[in-house]
């Protein structure tokens, strides 16, 4: 031992302890991990070759046996996999083409979420013995092991901008047909109580059609406007994942709105706005996820879209108009001359922009103001940083009363920190965002019918050119939490609007989906 | 010294800061941590902060009212508000009366209990000119407003003091006396006739109450039991049993009183002019007697038919006043 005894035996049973405890377990865990892959490889490309080499071999299937679905209805079972028998094809399948559909038939059952994953899957001849089976026959069986019935989960939560403790009831495959039912009460910063259930069922065997309907009644603070919205309310919505990728809803929304409790300086607009309005609405959303990691994106596309229509016509309900927001982000990975492969550093940039076109109610020919609950707010930590929370567009007083059309926009340049990992989810960011709130004007001739609103949203729109948006610039780090993005931002306000409030120094942000 | 140059540069660069503390609004103050005392030389650099700053946005086109007058927010329809007419509250009509008497110039503005700060109708906003900003006033403040004399602005009540409608001392006993008449008695019987009798729930308070609020007749159901669960809970708060005669009763026999009470004057308390006391009165006197307002149980107003002088008390006070 060089090391002089008196520092002697303590430190160096530290050190040891603390290389078994870092580096020496991550080495073992990762060498575990590089044979597991190497064996798991192997068996796959031995099955691969076996395969590979029987491909073109002419086989039936005339039996999917499928054990230890307990709770499962079998003529839901059958509705995935009654297709894929031979017996319902009208030519014969090689080899290759049988376990393809088999595999697909698997993948529904795994985008069901009932079953543990991976399911298991043989394949066997039938005994050619029974005078019932043909040389080609082949007899496939699965394997599935249900998922636990019930889960109930506690917990704390973080959402966007806010922070809940939760308690969920999840009821998988209640009806042995893939349905879920999802009971949930919270509690929280912001949402002082939300209450919500819901049923979602696959709609014909088909885990990427599905049917959802639930009920809510919350009642939420919002500071940022002086008052606390009670929610009670039901939808009802077709959710349809196509093949090709991205995602579409289309739902009916019935919402008994309350804007109550106001606080003691509340602005007139508030009041204006305060009590019941009951919105009775059909919406669209469609959404393409392609980035690589939705909380820190190095590459991709994601793209979202939303159309509302309240109030027109049959729909009825207290509240008119029609409302579209689209919301796109890209990533690009940024190369580094002389830095082979992946460096970490990335460019994002997001946009949003949304607008809120009133319309007549019912048969009525003129159409209303919109109210507080209906317009857009924007500002804070997940939109536009460098901002409070709703610290964009029209005030009244303290008030932000939000507005009836915006734009948002977001440049980010993503990079590793200094001696970690890209691997690690840490990043630094330099980022420049900026946005408009606007409300519709006043309409220059008397009323509020088509002609007059049509022109006025014409005219807001054009004033989203005059003069540059509200921006602000900064730096911060970045936190890829598993299920939210963590930022700590320091920023400046560079252009502002009277009223508008930016943040100077920093400030804190928590969201899923951040501009 | 470097300091108090400072201090009007952040308000000259920072306007939105400026404008949030000139709204008198502490509420997002805490939000700010804690400050240290940041190093001037951080301070000059953030005051620069923002470059450019251009004038505010546009408020969304609401329903609300002109900001330069006193608006008081009462139960009405946007009809009635228009054309000054009387409140079908009893509770709004008693202030929307009194500040009349006292010669205010005001409007009011159809609400609902949800936009008020002390969660009941009525309060006032006062005109965005007078000193109180535009902190609302609910009702119990009202008169000590008025006392005040903080309406500077808009036009100041004529004459206060001697219709105050506040009697001298020796009588503070008697005006206690009736006025709990009127609280209890009148009032209990009311919330019987409009709320729990079915008929008149139906041709009375659902249109007036319930209607406007949301066109959605589930939400309405849900308003509506709600009202009545509201006043089955008042009226039991005072007896253990509702007894639609006993209550009936009651009513009939303050109404007498206060008939007796008001004998052949103008005004209660032979006062020159009417007072709060008046207004108390007119305020249900008037729903009651109103002809637009089809009661389908009339026990309550037949009662009070009987007695002509309050008939033409509410009479009088209409014509004057509305």
């Amino acid at each position: 031992m060089a090391a002089p005894l008196g520092s002697g035996d303590d430190g160096i049973f530290e050190q040891l302890r603390r290389k078994q405890g870092a580096k020496v377990l991550e080495e073992k865990a990762r060498a575990a991990e590089a044979e597991e892959l190497a064996r798991a490889e192997k068996a796959q490309r031995r099955l691969g070759d076996l395969i590979s080499s029987n491909s073109t071999l002419p086989c039936t299937i005339s039996n999917i046996h499928i054990i230890g679905a307990k709770h499962t209805r079998p003529g839901f079972l059958r509705g995935i996999f009654d297709p894929i028998l031979s017996a319902n094809q009208d030519h014969p399948y090689t080899l290759a083409e049988a376990i393809n559909e088999v595999s697909r038939g698997v993948s529904k059952l795994h985008k069901l979420d009932i079953y543990q994953q991976p399911i298991p899957l043989s394949i066997t001849r039938p005994d050619p013995t029974n005078s019932s089976s043909t040389p080609t026959d082949i007899d496939i069986y699965l394997n599935l092991r249900e998922k636990s019935r019930i889960l109930l989960k506690t917990g704390t939560d973080v959402g966007n901008a806010e922070g809940s403790a939760y308690v969920n009831a999840l009821g998988r495959n209640v009806f042995g047909g893939g349905e879920t039912v999802n009971l949930n009460a919270a509690l929280g910063t912001r949402t002082r109580s939300a209450y919500q259930a819901s049923f979602d069922t696959p709609v014909l065997s088909n885990p990427d059609l599905r049917w959802e309907s639930g009920g809510l009644a919350s009642s939420t603070q919002k500071p940022f406007a002086s008052h606390e919205e009670v929610l009670k309310g039901g939808w009802t919505k077709l959710k349809w994942a196509p093949e090709g990728g991205g995602a579409h809803e289309f739902a009916y929304n019935g919402v008994w709105r309350q804007v109550t409790s106001l606080a003691g300086g509340a602005s007139p607009t508030i009041r204006a706005d305060a009590g019941d309005s009951v919105k009775s609405s059909i919406s669209h959303v469609w959404a393409r996820d392609q980035r690589d990691n939705p909380l820190l994106p190095t590459r991709g596309l994601f793209r979202k879209t939303l159309l509302e229509l309240a109030g027109w016509g049959p729909l009825q309900g207290d509240v008119a108009f029609a409302k579209a927001e689209v919301e796109a982000q890209s990533a690009l990975p940024v190369p580094i001359p002389g830095v082979q492969g992946e460096t970490g550093v990335s460019f994002t940039t997001g946009l949003r922009a949304g607008l809120l076109y009133p319309l007549p109610l019912g048969l009525e020919s003129e159409s209303k103001p919109s109210r507080i609950n209906d317009r857009f707010q924007l500002g804070g930590p997940t939109d536009v940083r460098g901002f409070r929370l709703s610290g964009l567009g029209p005030h009244d007083g303290s008030d932000a009363v939000g507005g009836d059309l915006y734009a948002a926009g977001s440049a980010n340049l993503l990079f590793p920190l200094p001696r970690v990992g890209i691997d690690r989810p840490f990043r630094l960011q330099a980022f420049v965002n900026g946005g408009r709130l606007l409300a519709l004007k006043r309409s220059s001739g008397k009323g509020n019918d088509s002609e007059n609103v049509k022109q006025a949203a014409v005219s807001t729109v054009s004033e989203l050119g005059n003069g540059l948006p509200s921006i602000s610039a900064g730096l911060g780090l970045i936190y890829a939490l598993p299920m939210a993005r963590v930022e700590l931002n320091f920023s400046l306000p560079l252009v502002l609007r009277k009223g508008e409030e930016g943040r100077k120094g920093l400030s804190f942000g928590i969201g899923i989906n951040m501009l | 010294m470097p300091k108090d140059a400072s201090a009007p540069t952040l308000a000259a660069t920072d306007p939105a800061n400026h404008a949030r503390t000139s709204a008198g609004h502490a509420e997002s103050q805490p939000s700010r941590a804690p400050r240290l005392k940041t190093p001037e030389i951080v301070k000059r650099v953030f005051d620069r902060f923002p470059l450019r700053t251009y004038e505010a946005c546009e408020l969304p086109q609401g329903r609300t009212s002109s900001r330069d007058e006193h608006a008081l927010f009462v139960f009405t329809t946007q009809a009635d508000a228009k054309a000054g007419r009387s409140s079908y509250n009893p509770g709004c009509l008693k202030w929307q009366a009194y500040l009349r008497f006292q010669g205010l110039d005001f409007v009011t503005v159809p609400s609902n209990n949800h936009a008020s700060p002390s969660g009941a109708l009525p309060y006032l906003l006062p005109a965005e000119a007078t000193s109180s900003g535009r902190a609302p006033i609910p009702s119990t403040r009202l008169q000590r407003w008025l006392k005040d004399g903080d309406q500077s602005g808009a036009k100041r009540p004529q004459d206060r003091g001697s219709g105050e409608g506040r009697p001298s001392a020796d009588n503070q006993m008697r005006y206690d006396a009736y006025l709990s008449l009127l609280d209890h008695k009148i009032r209990n019987a009311y919330l019987y006739t409009l709320y729990l009798c079915p008929s008149n729930f139906d041709s009375i308070a659902r249109p007036l109450y319930v209607d406007p609020s949301t066109s959605n007749s589930l939400a309405r159901l849900t308003v509506s039991i709600q009202l009545r669960d509201a006043a089955q809970a008042e009226l039991l708060k005072q007896a253990a049993t509702i007894d639609a005669e006993v209550l009936y009763q009651g009513s009939c026999q303050a109404f007498e009183a206060l008939s007796e009470l008001l004998g052949e004057g103008r005004y209660f308390f032979d006062e020159q002019k009417p007072g709060l006391f008046d207004a108390s009165v007119f305020a249900y006197t008037n729903i009651l007697l109103d002809e637009t307002k089809t009661w389908k149980e009339t026990r309550m107003l037949e009662d009070l038919r009987q007695f002509g002088n309050l008939v033409k008390h509410r009479e009088r006070l209409l014509q004057q006043y509305f």
